[in-house]
C-alpha cells in the first residue's frame, strides 16, 4: 500500500514541478485578459481591451514587423550560409576541421551580454548602430551555430552510399546534391530555419545594444515598455508570441514527420 | 582484355597499406570474383575500380582506355553496394530511370529500358513504390535493375548477398550469374564466402592482407591451392607439419606419409588433407584400408550434420577431421573406437615451410 | 565489414580544396567581423582609458583594472554574482533532478515531456520574465494565492528572491537536458540487479543512481552556473534594478555611463568567472573518473 501512496506523491510532485516550469507563460494568458489598467491578480474583471490596445499601439505594431522582416531575412541567410558550410564540414576531411567546427560554435559559449557589447563598441565604429545590416550580423553570429548543428547532424545520418551509388550513375557532384543530397536533408533545413527564425525574434540582448533607437524590435520595446509602464499590455502580446511560437512547431512537427516518412 | 589492372595499390596516410601490388585481368563477359577475409583488401579494389576511392599506385584499363585518372561518375559501371544504397526520396522506377537520366536518354526511351530492367529482374509490378515498401531481396533486385539499366561496360558487385538470409541467396545468386551470362556483361563479385564465389564465378582471385594470394578457377583453387592460407580458405582442410623424409614421404610424428610432391630431406614442411578425401576404417577390418596411407587413430568425436558425419580423430599427434556422408556411412562408429585413417597420396597437399609455423 | 580505417581517414570524393574555400567562406566572414574582431577588441578595451567626456585615450593602461581591482563595491558585485549563481545552481539541480529521472524512465508520453520541458526555451527572455513578473509582483498570482490563504506574502520582486525563484525557472530546460543526456547512460537493468540484491528503492538510488548521473549532474551544474552568472535580462527585469550583478553592471557602465573600457574589464571579469568554473568543472570530473 506505502508503495502506491509513494506513486501517488511521486507523481504529485512531478506535476507541481511541470506547474512552475510552466507557470509564467501559461498565466500571461489569464492576465492579457484583464480589463485592470494595471498587472494584478486576480483581474476585476476580464475584456479583450489590451488586445485593442496592441493594434493600436503604433510603436509595438512597427517593432512586430520590423522583427518579422528581420527574423526572415536571417533565417534566409542563414540556411544559405549554413548549409554549404554544413556540406563542406561533412563531405571533406582535412586538418583542423574539428577545430574549425568548435569555433563556429563558439558564438554561442559567450554570454549574450559581453558578445552584445563586444559588437556594438566594433560597429559604432562603422555606423552600423541601428542599421539593417548591423542588426541582421549580429543575428546572423548567433544563429548559424545552431543551424550549422542541425545541419551537419542531418547530413552525417544520410543512408549509407547514396551520394556514392548517384556518382557511380554518371552524376557530377553538382548534380548529387541537387538530385539527392538536397532532398535527404529537407527536415533537416525545415528545422535549422524554424530554429533561426525562433532565435533571431526572441533575440532581446544583441538586439538592446546594437539595434540603437531607431531599428525597433519587439523584444526590446517589450524590454522598455516593462520598465516604464506596469499595464496588461505587455501579456497580450506575450500570449501571441506564445501562440505564434506554438504554431511554427507544429507546422514544422507535421512538415518533417511527414517528411521523414517520406524519406524512408 | 577487357577489364585490366595492374600493380593497384592503395595506402591510407600513416597505415599499412590496404592494397599492394594488385594485377589481374579480365576478358569480356568474364565473372571474376574477390575472395578474402574481412581487411584483406577486396572491397578497397573494387572501390578503386569504380572511382570511388583513387589509386596510390597502379593503373586501371577498361577496354584499353586508362580510366585510373577519371573521376566516378565519367566510368560509366555499374555498381552493386552491399547496403543497395537505393534513394529512398525517389520510387522504384525513378531509381532506375536516374543513371539513364545523367545520360540524356529521351524520356520514352527511359521509360521503356526501366520497363525491360525491371521484367529482367522479375520486379514488373513495383515501379511506383518506394524502397522503404520493398522487402530487401525485392531492394537488392532494384539495385541489380539500376546498375544494369545504363548498359554499363563492366559490372561491379559489392557483396551484395551478405545482407539475405540462406535460402534468398542461393536463388539471388544463381539469379545473378544468370543474367550476367545473359548480358555477357563483364563483372567482378566482391564477397567473404567462398561457396558463393565458388558457385558463379569463372575465375577468383583470393586476396589476403591486400595482396593476390591466387587467381584461378573455382576448381584450380580448391584442388590445387596456392599457399596454405588459400587452402584453409577455401574449404575445410586438415593441417599437420612435419618434416621430409625421402623422395616423396614426410615424417609426421611415428608415421611416414606418401605425398604428390617432394621436397628436400630434413626441411620443415605443412601437410593438408581435405577431411572428406580421408576414409575411416574400423582398426580390427584392415582388409579395407588399401590407400597410400593408413594410419592409426581413436575416434574422439562424433557430430551429426544431416548429410554429413564429422569425426574428430586423434591421430598423428593431434586432431584430424574426417567427413564422411552419411549414405556412404559405415554401421556403427563410436567414440572410443580404434580406428584407421585412409586416404590417397594425391589427396596430400604439402606447403614448405621456410619459418616454423 | 570494411577493410577501409574509419570514416575520419578515408578520402572522400568530396569538394576540391578551392571549392571548400567557397563554401566556408561566407561563415568564416560572419564569424570574424561579429566575433573574433569584437572579442579580440573588447579584450583590448580593457586596457585603455576613459575620460570623463566619454571618448577614449589611445593609451594603454591598467588604470581601469587598478581602479577596478581596488574599489570594494565592484568586489561585492562579483560575490554576490557568484553566490546567487551557486544558489540558483543548487536549487534548480534539485527540482530538475526528478523530473530528469521520470522522464528518461517513463516509456509513454516521454517525448511529451520532454518537449514539454525544453519548450520554454522557444520563448523570449523578456517573456519568460515578464510572466514572472506577472506571478511575483505585488499584485500578482503568487501573493494573491497566499494572502487568500490569510498570510501576509513576503516581498518576492525587486530582491534577490525574485531573481532567484525566476532564474530557476528559466534556467531549469537547461539543467534538465544536461541531466537527460548523463541519464542515457544509465541502464535500467543495472537498477535491477540491484534490487534482486537486496537494495530497496532509496539505496539503488542512492548507490546506484546518484552515483551514476554524476557527469550528467556536473555538466547541467556548469552549464547553469555559466548561464545564471552571466544572464541580464532576466535578473534586470525582476530585480527592478536594485540587486547589482556582474551582467546588469556592464549594462549600466556600458550605455548609461559610456565607460567603455569598465564595462570591458567587467566583461572579462565575467569570463574569468567561465574559465575558473570550467577548470573547477574539469578537475570534478577527473575526480569522479
Amino acid at each position: 500500500m506505502s508503495a502506491r501512496i509513494w506513486h501517488i506523491a511521486h507523481l504529485i510532485g512531478i506535476i507541481t514541478i511541470m506547474a512552475f516550469l510552466l507557470a509564467p507563460v501559461i498565466l500571461v494568458f489569464p492576465i492579457s485578459f484583464s480589463a485592470d489598467a494595471y498587472v494584478a491578480w486576480p483581474p476585476s474583471a476580464w475584456s479583450t481591451r489590451w488586445y485593442g490596445e496592441l493594434f493600436r499601439n503604433e510603436e509595438m505594431v512597427q517593432a512586430f514587423k520590423n522583427s518579422m522582416v528581420l527574423a526572415l531575412i536571417v533565417t534566409s541567410l542563414t540556411l544559405l550560409i549554413a548549409t554549404p558550410a554544413a556540406v563542406a564540414l561533412t563531405r571533406s576531411v582535412f586538418p583542423g576541421r574539428e577545430a574549425l567546427i568548435s569555433f563556429f560554435t563558439a558564438p554561442l559559449l559567450l554570454p549574450s551580454i559581453v558578445l552584445g557589447l563586444a559588437i556594438l563598441i566594433i560597429f559604432v565604429g562603422y555606423g552600423l548602430v541601428g542599421s539593417w545590416p548591423g542588426v541582421m550580423i549580429g543575428h546572423l553570429v548567433i544563429t548559424l551555430p545552431y543551424a550549422l548543428r542541425v545541419l551537419i547532424t542531418g547530413l552525417s545520418t544520410l543512408p549509407a552510399n547514396v551520394e556514392d551509388a548517384a556518382g557511380t550513375l554518371g552524376a557530377n557532384p553538382f548534380v548529387v546534391f541537387r538530385r539527392v543530397t538536397l532532398p535527404l536533408i529537407v527536415p533537416a533545413l525545415i528545422a535549422s530555419a524554424a530554429l533561426a527564425f525562433i532565435v533571431s525574434f526572441d533575440e532581446v540582448v544583441i538586439s538592446l545594444f546594437i539595434a540603437g533607437t531607431q531599428l525597433k524590435l519587439l523584444p526590446v520595446s517589450l524590454y522598455h515598455y516593462v520598465e516604464s509602464r506596469a499595464d496588461p499590455l505587455v501579456a497580450a502580446i506575450s500570449a501571441l508570441m506564445v501562440l505564434g511560437t506554438l504554431a511554427i512547431v507544429l507546422v514544422v512537427e507535421r512538415a518533417v514527420g511527414l517528411r521523414r516518412a517520406v524519406a524512408k | 582484355m577487357h577489364l585490366k589492372v595492374e600493380s593497384l595499390g592503395k595506402r591510407y596516410g600513416i597505415f599499412p597499406p590496404s592494397v599492394t601490388d594488385l594485377s589481374f585481368s579480365l576478358k569480356h563477359g568474364e565473372l571474376l570474383g574477390l575472395l578474402g577475409p574481412s581487411g584483406c583488401g577486396k572491397t578497397t579494389t573494387l572501390r578503386m575500380i569504380s572511382g570511388l576511392v583513387s589509386a596510390t599506385s597502379g593503373k586501371i584499363t577498361v577496354g584499353g582506355q586508362d580510366v585510373t585518372q577519371l573521376p566516378t561518375f565519367r566510368r560509366n559501371m555499374g555498381v552493386m553496394f552491399q547496403s543497395y544504397a537505393l534513394f529512398p526520396h525517389m520510387t522504384v522506377a525513378e531509381n532506375v530511370a536516374f543513371g539513364l537520366e545523367m545520360r540524356k536518354v529521351p524520356k520514352d526511351e527511359i521509360a521503356r529500358r526501366v520497363a525491360s530492367a525491371l521484367a529482367l529482374v522479375h520486379l514488373e509490378k513495383v515501379g511506383e513504390r518506394k524502397p522503404r515498401q520493398l522487402s530487401g531481396g525485392q531492394q537488392q533486385r532494384v539495385a541489380l535493375a539500376r546498375a544494369l539499366v545504363i548498359e554499363p561496360d563492366i559490372l561491379l558487385l559489392d557483396e551484395p548477398l551478405s545482407n539475405l538470409d540462406a535460402k534468398l541467396r542461393d536463388n539471388m545468386r544463381n539469379e545473378i550469374r544468370d543474367i550476367q551470362q545473359r548480358l555477357s556483361i563483364t563483372t567482378v563479385f566482391v564477397t567473404h564466402d567462398q561457396t558463393e564465389a565458388m558457385a558463379i564465378c569463372d575465375r577468383i582471385v583470393v586476396m589476403n592482407g591486400g595482396k593476390l594470394e591466387q587467381m584461378g578457377t573455382p576448381r584450380e583453387i580448391y584442388e590445387t591451392p596456392a599457399t596454405p592460407m588459400v587452402a584453409d580458405f577455401v574449404g575445410r582442410i586438415n593441417r599437420l607439419s612435419g618434416r621430409w623424409a625421402g623422395k616423396d614421404m614426410v615424417s609426421l610424428g611415428e608415421s611416414h606419409i606418401r605425398v604428390r610432391n617432394q621436397g628436400v630431406e630434413g626441411n620443415s614442411v605443412l601437410v593438408m588433407v581435405r577431411p572428406h578425401r580421408i576414409r575411416l576404417v574400423k582398426h580390427d577390418q584392415p582388409e579395407g584400408a588399401t590407400a597410400d596411407n593408413v594410419v592409426p587413430g581413436v575416434l574422439r568425436q562424433i557430430t551429426y550434420i544431416g548429410d554429413t558425419l564429422q569425426y574428430a580423430v586423434e591421430a598423428l599427434g593431434g586432431i584430424v577431421l574426417v567427413d564422411e556422408a552419411t549414405r556412404f556411412a559405415a554401421s556403427g562408429h563410436h567414440p572410443g573406437d580404434r580406428v584407421l585413417l585412409c586416404w590417397a597420396a594425391g589427396d596430400t597437399l604439402t606447403f614448405d615451410m621456410v619459418t616454423p609455423q | 565489414m570494411n577493410d577501409t580505417p574509419a570514416r575520419g581517414v578515408e578520402e572522400k570524393a568530396g569538394p576540391g580544396s578551392s571549392l571548400l574555400l567557397t563554401l566556408l567562406l561566407p561563415i568564416i566572414i560572419v564569424n570574424i567581423i561579429a566575433f573574433v574582431m569584437p572579442v579580440a577588441n573588447l579584450a583590448a578595451m580593457s586596457f585603455r582609458e576613459a575620460a570623463s567626456t566619454g571618448s577614449l585615450s589611445d593609451v594603454v593602461s591598467l588604470k581601469v583594472w587598478a581602479s577596478l581591482l581596488e574599489d570594494s563595491y565592484y568586489w561585492s558585485i562579483a560575490w554576490r554574482t557568484i553566490w546567487l549563481g551557486v544558489l540558483i545552481t543548487i536549487i534548480t539541480l534539485i527540482l530538475s533532478y526528478p523530473i530528469a529521472l521520470f522522464a528518461s524512465r517513463a516509456e509513454r508520453g516521454r517525448a511529451v515531456l520532454i518537449v514539454l520541458c525544453i519548450s520554454p526555451l522557444l520563448l523570449s527572455a523578456v517573456v519568460r520574465t515578464y510572466g514572472w513578473m506577472v506571478i511575483l509582483g505585488e499584485q500578482g498570482f503568487l501573493p494573491a494565492l497566499i494572502r487568500q490563504v490569510g498570510f501576509t506574502p513576503p516581498r518576492l520582486i525587486n530582491n534577490e528572491v525574485g531573481v532567484v525563484i525566476g532564474m530557476t525557472e528559466i534556467l531549469m530546460p537547461y539543467m534538465i537536458l544536461s541531466l537527460l543526456s548523463g541519464f542515457g547512460k544509465l541502464d535500467v537493468t543495472l537498477e535491477q540487479a540491484a534490487e534482486t540484491l537486496g537494495a530497496n528503492r532509496f539505496t539503488v538510488l542512492r548507490r546506484i543512481v546518484l552515483p551514476l548521473s554524476l557527469p550528467g549532474i556536473l555538466l547541467g551544474s556548469l552549464l547553469c552556473f555559466v548561464l545564471a552568472v552571466s544572464s541580464f535580462i532576466t535578473p534586470k527585469m525582476l530585480a527592478g534594478g536594485r540587486v547589482a550583478l556582474l551582467a546588469t553592471e556592464i549594462y549600466d557602465q556600458a550605455i548609461v555611463t559610456l565607460n567603455w573600457p569598465l564595462a570591458a574589464c567587467l566583461s572579462v571579469l565575467i569570463l574569468t568567472v567561465f574559465g575558473a568554473a570550467l577548470l573547477f568543472y574539469g578537475q570534478l570530473t577527473k575526480i569522479i573518473e
